[in-house]
């Protein structure tokens, strides 16, 4: 039987008619239960009007993410005992960069509606649905899940998101190139191919450092670039 | 319903980037000269008066330094302008920025000009 | 709505809590551009002054071999230095090389810079 932990969880609150304040919570908790695991118990048994968003409860829906103690998690997947230790604290905070509805929960539309935009699609062959530098021989004619999840972390993670609403974003940057990797459509890099694209981002490498899912989206974006380049230099030469 | 992304505005940023970049690299070689030769050439460096005025004598030099300057402004303008962008301005304060350094960057350059071609002929 | 992206936000670049290496080296990049612009108007004003003559320049010569001045001038180096060797890391990883590897050759280059640094501050603080 493990040692239950006291640790307090110290919740973001906001609702229509109040600023944003801080809830505090105490919790007796098993460690190696998870971060969602104890948000849902301030909901369940302290306060049912806590907001906050979570399904799948395995990393493949890309719901719970939020802010644990600074940092961007999926708290599904993320364990109290790797994010604080007993009489510890536990801050959590919605995404940034995300308008909040309620809580902790952000107002994803606009990142949905751009990744369609990139004509993002979520199943791709084995060998499309990987990164090139990622060894294996893949074949082709297997199919499976892409990586990305879509649970906006990146686009939290990210400064140049931080104060421009324009910006594309990592996420969807790295939908453009798994697109553009598949399709080879031209219209794809010209999308991208612009000062709120590609070119704003600042290699602060933010977002493929908090991506539960293995995309590497600063690879991408990297990755674009180098294509965007070669493109435009072809072309220049060619005449 | 479009998103929240701006329409591309005919890829622009692409070559201001590129410049940015390719001349960051030029600079990066060029710094490496300038500063050898600013220290090396008289004996403990240019401190006197006199010794800029021979420095500027050798053939080439005032070439090289006009160059480096050429550089230096641009890419420091544009770098300037990539801080700008990202307090997300509106589109007619960024054309009065584009324009603002537009004009920093020819007189920087003319004053630097104007300055060598005083000192070597001197 | 609150939590939205906004230029109000702006100084939030300069805060290094909770992130990664890689927002330390782009953080620093951006200081170091500042500091590097700051110093080149002033470095052209100076320059000015040989216009005026041996007196201007030289009394302006003999300010600057004071130990507050060569201080600047030495942050001035390890600006150039850290700027330089990260900028062409930026440069190779926007072409796509060595993206896996940025982390790594950030810190290599840090130590390179340090080393850079203090073989300045020697030179200009106890041979000159």
């Amino acid at each position: 039987m493990t040692d239950l932990w006291n640790i307090s969880l110290i919740i973001s609150r906001q609702k229509t008619a109040r600023k944003r304040y801080f809830d505090t919570f105490q919790l007796e908790v098993n460690p190696d239960e998870y971060v969602l695991d104890a948000v849902e118990r301030v909901w369940a048994f302290h306060d049912r009007g806590l907001a906050f968003r979570h399904a799948c409860h395995h990393s493949t829906c890309g719901a719970c993410a939020m802010l644990v103690n600074g940092v961007e998690k999926l708290t599904c997947i993320t364990s109290i005992r790797s994010v604080t230790h007993n009489s510890g604290k536990l801050k959590i905070e919605p995404l940034r960069n995300f308008p909040v509805i309620s809580d902790l929960v952000v107002d994803m539309s606009s990142f949905y509606t751009n990744l369609e935009l990139a004509r993002f699609t979520q199943v791709a062959t084995l060998k499309d649905a990987s990164l090139p530098y990622e060894k294996e021989q893949l074949d082709t004619t297997h199919e499976r899940l892409v990586d990305c999840i879509e649970c906006g972390m990146c686009v939290s993670a990210c400064p140049a998101a931080h104060t421009s609403e324009k910006y594309h974003g990592p996420g969807v940057l790295a939908a453009y190139q798994h697109s553009y990797n598949q399709e080879k459509d031209q219209f794809l890099l010209e999308a991208v191919d612009c000062q709120d694209g590609v070119w704003r981002c600042h290699n602060a490498f933010e977002c493929s450092s908090v991506c539960p899912s293995n995309v590497d989206p600063a690879w991408r974006i990297m990755n674009l670039r180098r294509i965007i380049i070669q493109t435009r230099l072809g072309r220049l030469f060619k005449k | 319903m479009d998103g929240n992304i701006s329409k591309p505005k005919v890829q622009e940023g692409v070559w201001l980037w590129l410049l940015k970049v390719l001349f960051g690299v030029a600079i990066a070689v060029l710094i490496a000269v300038h500063f050898i030769v600013n220290h090396l050439v008289a004996d403990g460096g240019l401190l006197t008066y006199q010794d800029v005025i021979n420095y500027y004598k050798i053939p080439g030099i005032a070439a090289m330094e006009i160059a480096f300057l050429i550089f230096v402004v641009i890419h420091a303008l544009m770098g300037t302008r990539s801080i700008f962008l990202d307090l997300n301005p509106s589109e007619k304060m960024l054309k009065i920025i584009n324009w603002g350094m537009l004009v920093l960057g020819v007189a920087a350059i003319a004053y630097g000009i104007w300055l060598a071609q005083v000192i070597a002929g001197r | 709505m609150e939590n939205s992206p906004s230029s109000s936000k702006f100084m939030r670049w300069f805060d290094p809590r909770y992130r990664q290496v890689g927002t330390w080296a782009f953080i620093l990049n951006r200081v170091t551009a500042i500091g590097l612009t700051v110093y080149l108007v002033l470095h052209l004003f100076m320059l000015g002054k040989l216009a005026q003559g041996p007196e201007a320049y030289d009394s302006f010569i003999a300010l600057a071999k004071t130990p507050l001045i060569k201080f600047g001038e030495l942050l001035v180096v390890a600006a150039g230095i850290l700027h330089g060797l990260n900028g062409i890391r930026i440069t190779l990883n926007s072409f796509g090389v060595l993206v896996r590897y940025q982390k790594q050759i950030f810190i290599i280059l840090l130590i390179l810079s340090v080393t850079a640094i203090a073989y300045f501050a020697y030179f200009m603080f106890f041979l000159a």
